[in-house]
């Protein structure tokens, strides 16, 4: 059977049944944040864009912030079949595209505390996290393939890492 | 701190007013800089979705040079100058030009040099706005080291998204863009400024410009 190929917009979030292939096209400082129970076979995904909602989520889209996307995005995935001990997470993004050195500015670091608030609201929801790309400065753009619940990751002038 | 969906078209335009003299001085400074004619764009006021601000701009997964600058003291901002990368080869080819009196193609420039280039033009581009700004409004500032970036245009602005993304699901930017005239046929080359006031630099903004 075909893979259906879905793109993932800014703050968006979805879990589907395999086959599927997920993408998220150039995250900057925002995470792609991945789920998948290969038995069950479905997997979702989410685009991060920061990392706490401080109140702001109920109004909001639920895929924006760390806080609010994980548990929504474990919620679904349970609802759609999946066994929360079997469910396997990998990130990317969370990169940091300006420094400016000597400027203190919050919102240029946001890339690392949406890295650690997703790290964070994982390891509490007790789902492991086996793999991550990362910080940096670069940007990427994620697919993620039921075929064989592997994460590519393209990153301008340095290729396709497979985690 | 006001709702940015409620400004009225007024304030909307006094914002936009800022940004004309600021893209006035920005114009000038680069002509300068190039030696050529620069063709401005009247600036917009925009209020953006936070989801969909690569698509408002272009292709998402253009490759572009960016130049970003944080500003701070009385009106608080960021701006970032975006050019596609090709623009943004040929200026620095321009540049280089002039210093030195030969011409070297871009894919010979180490990147470094290029950076430096990119880097020195988006400063003066930036700085020349935001000095125009803060006369208009009788502020004192102070503008960072420049950052620079090459990336896709939708990781660019991703940090737009977390500047407003905080606050709401809107964000205001006052968007110009600047075309380099007079060039070989079929040569272009334009970038675009993009002021981002902090949400806090509004309020001030607004008052300073007697339209609170």
């Amino acid at each position: 059977m075909a893979e259906n190929s879905i793109v993932l917009g800014m703050a968006d979030l979805l879990v589907v049944p395999a086959p599927v292939k997920l993408i998220t096209l150039g995250l900057g400082s925002c995470i792609g944040l991945v789920v998948y129970d290969s038995f069950a076979k479905v997997a979702g995904m989410a685009h991060i864009m920061l990392p706490l909602s401080r109140g702001l989520g109920g109004a909001e889209k639920i895929g924006k912030f760390a806080d609010t996307a994980v548990p929504a995005l474990i919620e679904e995935m349970l609802k759609k079949g999946a066994t929360k001990g079997r469910i396997k997470a990998k990130i990317a993004g969370g990169a940091q595209m300006f420094a400016l050195p000597g400027a203190s500015a919050d919102f240029l670091t946001v890339g690392a505390k949406n890295v650690a608030e997703t790290k964070n609201r994982l390891l509490r929801m007790g789902i492991a996290l086996i793999s991550s790309d990362t910080g940096g400065n670069k940007g990427r753009t994620i697919e993620f393939s039921t075929s064989n619940w592997m994460l590519k990751v393209k990153t301008l002038g340095k290729g396709i890492n497979e985690i | 701190m006001s709702e940015l969906a409620s400004f009225n078209s007024l304030q909307l335009d006094a914002i936009k007013e800022v940004g004309n003299i600021g893209t006035g001085n920005a114009a000038t400074a680069l002509s300068g800089l190039l030696g050529h004619m620069i063709q401005m764009d009247v600036p917009e006021t925009e209020l953006v979705s936070i989801y969909e601000l690569a698509e408002h701009y272009g292709d998402p997964m253009q490759i572009v040079g960016a130049v970003f600058v944080r500003s701070t003291g009385g009106f608080q901002c960021s701006l970032i100058f975006i050019q596609p990368e090709d623009d943004a080869g040929l200026m620095v080819e321009m540049l280089l030009k002039q210093q030195f009196g030969t011409f070297i193609p871009i894919s010979e420039i180490p990147p470094e040099m290029t950076d430096s280039a990119l880097t020195e033009v988006g400063n003066i581009v930036l700085s020349s706005f935001l000095n125009a700004i803060n006369i208009l409004l009788g502020t004192q500032h102070q503008i960072s080291v420049p950052g620079v970036a090459h990336d896709m245009l939708s990781s660019i602005l991703d940090v737009v998204a977390s500047i407003y993304g905080q606050m709401g699901e809107t964000a205001l930017l006052v968007n110009t863009e600047l075309k380099v005239e007079g060039l070989e046929a079929g040569r272009k080359i334009s970038g675009q400024i993009i002021l981002l006031p902090d949400p806090e630099s509004l309020e001030l903004l607004l008052k300073k410009l007697k339209v609170d």
